[in-house]
């Protein structure tokens, strides 16, 4: 992957002040604000000699780092999470145990604090590998009901009720201008945890945890298993809390189960949401909007604590939908340019007519399928179905609607099993493999349905089919992958016409390594010219990178122009196959060029 | 000891009834809307504390007047809802932004009307006695309330089940199930059936809270309990299943009190979490749900 980008530096320097910079610009503008705030409320009061401030600011940027990995689960890992007030608390209890009961060194209960919630992370990914979304949070959020009734019961180890008080005066102790460790290590923590936030989506593993959460199916196309990227963004997310719940002990000096009750859970959740959905600034808004305001600003009316709260996550859910940074953010997103400007393909095409043809390929069959049959209900999909593909062939798969033609495709991806019959790819049984594994085999797949991401760049879309690639990419995808970073640039992908994101979608197939390419009406709302280039790239796929290609198309004539074998389907059955000019003189397939709708 | 066993499968499905009354409630909701109202555990106590009143004031009447006393209840809470679903669904409409704001909205309404519950009755719980007699049923003593929310239990179930399949209005809500695009496309008016369905959660948990009260926690931070529990007991059901919340309600409360009576009461909400990660680890689609279909 960083072949592919060596060598365009020139082209990041070329770009004017495009939607994507802006959009960046604003980021790390957001970023460096959260960071001086993060600052100013952990080192300030000390600097400043106002020891009264410094335990609750101090307080609430520990809230605040634990609310930016709550925020990583929410918005790169679209997982929902009630329970990381119960990670927090079992940290702190942790450090509790080992320095406030038994008196060992603080580092020693740090090391089990976070064991502790990474363990309890654990558990939270564990339901993560099967379900998603809603199921999680209650899960989570009953885990959050219990483990302060745990903390109680469970008083033998606890103290119970009664919680446990230590002293960690080492840490207290002011060493430069008033500053303690304790508040440098808080303050680290804060920044080290927005650091992290910023950084993450443009690294391969943030790609990947966004395309997991917003589109399972593409991610498995990709070969991806999204149960585990949820299982890692859970186990992240436990381990950032932990940071942070380890330093809660030596900053308020005492552990009791009424500090973590549920509502320190929903407190987490709610920063990041009111803050504002995804933005840096979100979560430190949210929690001086929802913890400072009424806990500190309004300290004197703490009975209305609850009530100032609640009516404040809902008036600003009611007002900003999207969160107070999330808001006013897309306000500035929205002034920001926005044009149709679809992609030139004649570069990428010529940089594929210019490499090598690929030596010493052969025709070996790649896909071998043998008496599929797939029924949903009483209806039979697919009827007995054999076909079989060669490297360096495309295999046109044409039918009506109803034919079976995407239910094929669904089971040579691994998408749906077949009830009978059996699938080889690259003489290697496959029937039974999961799709991500299928994809790993190097069998890519497009959707009729393009799946893209609006919250990437045209190019980042792309760059997932890169990350997905097993080792290094050869001298031909890089030349393409960097004549391809040329063409769709940074612009954002909402910019590009529908008809070609099915080929932005063909195109990450190709990244992606595939020698085997599933296209499920990839050429659907494409005008004559872009049918055109669209043609030629698959003509220059199949003969530069030997790629076999099943393509699902309802232009015959397209089908009939470039395919090199052509299977038709009619309710389930192959009712003609061989090359188009046989094909096109059986009677089985003459109905299909009734009316003129062939070449 | 078989006696005991016996107490506990009774005031289990009793309790557990409470919790399929809940998922009910729940379904209709996430049927018509997708959205899970966080609110209702708490609005479950606002009616058990309607029960309260009315069993105050039927201390010096009857169960008569206390029957009396369960229309009005209803109606107040079913309205209460209906201004929850509203204030829920008016974000959603614009289109702007992730479509989750209801998980905040329906949270932070349950925690305004907990917080509202603690400034006026005080952090302790109200006890409600019940108006009617305990029931000798083979040789054991069943509080009557366990009795009549299993009754109440069959009952909902049986009506949402004619509503959902007989009236046009119900049908309009299956179809928002099914596929709210083309619900809307064939000229549903979805928010008002949306509103419907928060009106009709409110008529299942008005008389839910207001018929079970004497065996509900009615404290101001409650509601979370019933929540919990009624989800557990959706998802065991299968998400959107009334018939299967019927079977999974008696189920997880027999299983909750037995952990209770075995391992002690702390234990209970860990037994139905448990419950719940068993559940969606071997089976994510519930018990009766049907597993999802095409994905392409």
């Amino acid at each position: 992957m960083s072949a592919a980008q060596g060598g365009t530096q020139a082209l990041d320097s070329a770009r004017v002040a495009d939607p994507a910079t802006r959009w960046s610009d604003l980021q790390n503008g957001q970023t460096a604000l959260a960071i001086v705030a993060m600052l100013a409320m952990t080192l300030g009061p000390e600097l400043a000699g106002a020891r009264y401030w410094a335990p609750v600011l101090q307080l609430a940027v520990l809230y605040a780092a634990s609310a930016i990995f709550m925020a990583i689960l929410r918005f790169d890992a679209g997982q929902v999470s009630f329970g990381q007030g119960a990670v927090f608390a079992l940290a702190a209890y942790a450090v509790g145990i080992a320095c406030g009961i038994h008196g060992m060194p603080y580092a020693v209960g740090v090391v089990w604090g976070l064991v502790a919630a990474v363990a309890t992370g654990l558990l939270f990914a564990l339901p993560a590998l099967r379900v998603q979304g809603y199921y999680l949070g209650f899960v989570t959020l009953s885990a959050a009901m219990v483990v302060p009734e745990m903390l109680v019961s469970l008083d033998a180890w606890t103290r119970g009720i009664n919680g446990i008080s230590l002293s960690l005066p080492a840490l207290a102790e002011p060493i430069a201008h008033g500053v303690s460790p304790l508040a440098l290590l808080i303050a680290l923590l804060g920044v080290a945890a927005l650091l992290l936030y910023r950084a993450l989506p443009a690294t391969a593993f943030g790609r990947r945890l966004r395309v997991s959460a917003e589109s399972p199916e593409a991610a498995r196309a990709l070969g991806i298993d999204p149960g585990t990227m949820r299982c890692w963004a859970f186990l992240l997310t436990a381990f950032g809390t932990g940071c942070a719940g380890v330093l809660y002990p030596p900053l308020v000096g005492f552990v009791s189960p009424n500090a973590f009750h549920v509502e320190l859970s929903i407190l987490f959740f709610f920063a990041v949401v009111v803050g504002g959905a995804g933005q840096p600034l979100g979560p430190i808004l949210g929690i001086g909007l929802l913890f400072l305001v009424p806990n500190a600003v309004l300290a004197q009316l703490a009975e209305y604590r609850l009530l100032i709260y609640g009516g404040l996550a809902l008036a600003v859910m009611m007002l900003l939908p999207a969160g107070v940074a999330g808001t006013l953010a897309s306000l500035l997103k929205a002034r920001a340019a926005r044009l149709r400007a679809p992609i030139r393909l004649h570069d990428v095409l010529q940089v594929l007519r210019d490499a090598p043809p690929l030596a010493g390929g052969g025709d070996d069959p790649v896909i071998e399928v043998h008496g599929a049959r797939k029924r949903f209900g009483h209806v039979i999909a697919l009827d007995g179905v054999d076909l079989l593909v060669r490297r360096g062939e495309i295999h046109g798969l044409v039918g009506a609607n109803g034919s079976g033609k995407t239910s094929l495709l669904n089971l040579l991806s691994g998408f749906s099993r077949m009830d009978q019959g059996r699938v080889l790819v690259l003489g290697r049984e496959t029937t039974r493999l999961r799709a991500h594994r299928i994809a790993r085999l190097g069998v890519g797949r497009s959707f009729q349905t393009p799946r893209m991401f609006a919250d990437l760049s045209a190019w980042d879309n792309l760059r997932i089919g890169l990350d997905a690639r097993r080792g290094q990419p050869d001298a031909a995808t890089r030349a393409v992958a960097e004549a391809l970073r040329g063409a769709v640039g940074n612009r954002d992908v909402e910019q590009v016409p529908h008809g070609q994101r099915r080929v932005m979608e063909v195109l990450r197939v190709v990244m992606q390594g595939s020698f085997v390419l599933l296209l499920d009406e990839p050429a659907a709302g494409l005008s004559p010219e872009e049918r055109e280039d669209f043609a030629s790239l698959l003509i220059a796929l199949r003969d530069r990178l030997g790629a076999a290609i099943v393509l699902v198309e309802h232009d015959l004539s397209l089908v009939w122009r470039i395919a090199d074998r052509i299977t038709v389907l009619e309710t389930g059955r192959v009712v003609a196959q061989g090359s188009p000019a046989e094909v096109r003189r059986m009677p089985a397939a003459a109905h299909l060029f009734l009316g003129g709708g062939g070449a | 000891m078989l006696q005991e066993l016996a107490i506990i499968a009774v005031r289990g499905a009793g309790l557990g009834a409470v919790y399929a009354l809940v998922a009910m409630s729940f379904n209709i909701v996430k049927v018509s809307s997708g959205i899970l109202n966080f609110a209702q555990g708490t609005m479950l106590v606002l009616a058990g504390m309607a029960g309260f009143l009315a069993s105050r004031l039927a201390e010096e009447w009857g169960p008569a007047e206390w029957l009396l006393f369960l229309p009005p209840s209803v109606a107040g809470i079913a309205a209460l809802l209906l201004v929850q679903g509203a204030i829920t669904l008016l974000p959603l409409r614009a289109r702007t932004g992730h479509q989750d704001s209801w998980l905040i909205t329906t949270m932070a309404v349950s925690i305004i009307l907990g917080a509202a519950l603690l400034l006026t009755q005080g952090p302790n719980a109200l006890y409600v006695r019940s108006v009617f007699a305990n029931v000798d049923l083979l040789g054991m003593r069943i509080p009557a309330p366990y009795l009549l929310s299993i009754a109440l239990a069959v009952a909902t179930w049986l009506l949402l089940h004619l509503f959902l399949t007989r009236s046009l209005t119900g049908l309009a809500i299956s179809a928002l199930w099914q596929d709210p695009v083309a619900a809307r496309a064939a000229g549903l008016c979805v928010f008002r059936l949306q509103l419907i369905a928060f009106g009709i959660s409110g008529v299942i948990l008005g008389a839910a809270g207001y018929v079970a009260a004497p065996m509900l926690t009615l404290t101001a931070d409650g509601g979370l309990r019933y929540v919990l529990n009624g989800f557990v007991v959706a998802v065991i059901g299968g998400m959107g299943h009334s018939g299967g919340a019927l079977i999974a309600g008696p189920l997880v409360g027999i299983v909750m009190m037995l952990a209770g009576y075995l391992f002690g009461g702390e234990f209970q909400n860990l037994a139905a979490m448990s419950l719940l990660v068993a559940v969606l680890l071997v089976r994510p689609e519930g018990l009766f749900g049907a597993p999802g279909m095409r994905q392409v």
